[in-house]
């Protein structure tokens, strides 16, 4: 199992490299990275996973943008939209990652898509840059609806990733400091470690359904 | 006014943080509003209050900032809310805390063995584009790009600029 930040986009999108990023992770207390776009490989005994981000399609068009992208060992994620579109993504095979349900709907995502996501294997992202960056209301709203995805976590145990999105050194966080941003949504340090181990959660294969004795 | 007696006293804990990136020169005032709009944002004024945050030492790129025993935890979450300090993008991490500024200042004198070098202005390329160097640190260099405007700084190891 290794600490993983599940999103993040060095340099073109941000301004860092992902070696330079990969450097200050390893300080910053983690093993592993997911970065958008970027070859995966190793660097300073830091992992970095290929990230495919996926937003503004329809159901249709995300199926076959993951039948196109099926050989390429990647974490796919999806972009969050309305309550109909997330139970869908969550369905559609070779999805690892639900993202965004911060800025969604209220009602984005339910029981129903929770016990699916359950049943797929397929995580709930808690983006952590709204705690960083926004401030007032953007906040207060991430807050209430990472609370009410964490009852609904309780419930059904679907996977949950952690990811800063950071688009430079200046906004990765340390695992520490990460722990205590979650405290703000009530998240006690096992369940932020179970968060930290998400995406090895999501891209080990399944076990087995039926137990041979 | 005479001083309290010690058991009357408000007791305090100080916590040692280091400013990134590396070289990067901030005003005092201009953190502790930082700093003071942080914890206010997050925990409202109440709490603020209790924590009684200020910027009490500075040294090279460590600051050391006060809050009362009991509430580090607190400032240290407030602490990683920061993104920018006037209008200069930086982060602020916690290195370690302690009941006296001695021990914190004697930790700084340990840790700060690496530190890192500015140096003579020297010109690379990276992705087709001119870059001066800004500051050298182990592995790790910053570089600045040149021009009149979108001079953008970029984070950077040695690696990637012996690829190119």
């Amino acid at each position: 199992m290794k600490i993983t930040d599940a999103c993040v986009y060095p340099y073109p999108c941000g301004d860092s490299s992902v070696r330079r990023m990969a450097l200050d992770a390893k300080v910053l207390g983690f093993d592993r990275l997911v970065a958008a776009d970027t070859p995966s490989g190793e660097f300073y005994g830091v992992e970095v996973y290929t990230g495919i981000l996926i937003r503004d399609t329809s159901i249709r068009d995300l199926i076959n943008r993951i039948k196109r992208e099926r050989n390429i060992a990647a974490v796919i994620s999806v972009q969050a939209g309305d309550n109909g579109y997330n139970r869908s993504a969550i369905n559609v095979k070779g999805v690892h990652i639900l993202r965004g349900l911060h800025s969604a709907d209220k009602n984005a995502f339910d029981h129903v898509a929770a016990r699916t996501a359950a049943d797929n294997r397929v995580a709930i992202d808690l983006d952590l840059s709204p705690f960083l960056s926004g401030r007032g209301f953007t906040r207060q709203r991430a807050i209430q609806r990472y609370r009410d995805i964490l009852v609904l976590e309780q419930r059904y145990g679907f996977p949950l990733t952690l990811s800063s999105h950071a688009r430079s050194i200046l906004d990765m966080r340390a695992v520490r400091e990460i722990a205590g941003l979650c405290s703000l949504i009530g998240m006690e340090t096992p369940d932020v470690e179970m968060a930290f181990f998400g995406v090895d959660i999501i891209t080990s294969p399944p076990g087995s359904s039926v137990k041979v004795i | 006014m005479s001083t309290r007696p010690p058991t009357l006293r408000v007791k305090r804990r100080y916590l040692l943080i280091r400013i990134e990136p590396a070289g990067t020169i901030i005003d005092q005032k201009a953190l502790h509003y930082a700093v003071s709009d942080a914890i206010t944002s997050l925990w409202g004024d109440v709490v603020g209050a209790v924590i009684m945050s200020a910027v009490v030492a500075s040294e090279g790129h460590y600051v050391v900032i006060r809050c009362q025993r009991g509430t580090e935890q607190d400032l240290s979450i407030a602490l990683s809310t920061i993104t920018t300090c006037g209008d200069i993008p930086v982060a602020l991490r916690v290195v370690a805390a302690s009941g006296t500024i001695d021990s914190l200042r004697e930790k700084i004198r340990r840790v700060k063995t690496p530190a890192s070098e500015s140096v003579s202005p020297r010109e690379c390329t990276f992705d087709k584009k001119l870059f001066q160097i800004n500051q050298y640190n182990g592995q790790k260099i910053d570089v600045i790009e040149k021009g009149f405007k979108n001079t953008n700084r970029l984070f950077l190891t040695r690696e990637d600029l012996e690829e190119l």
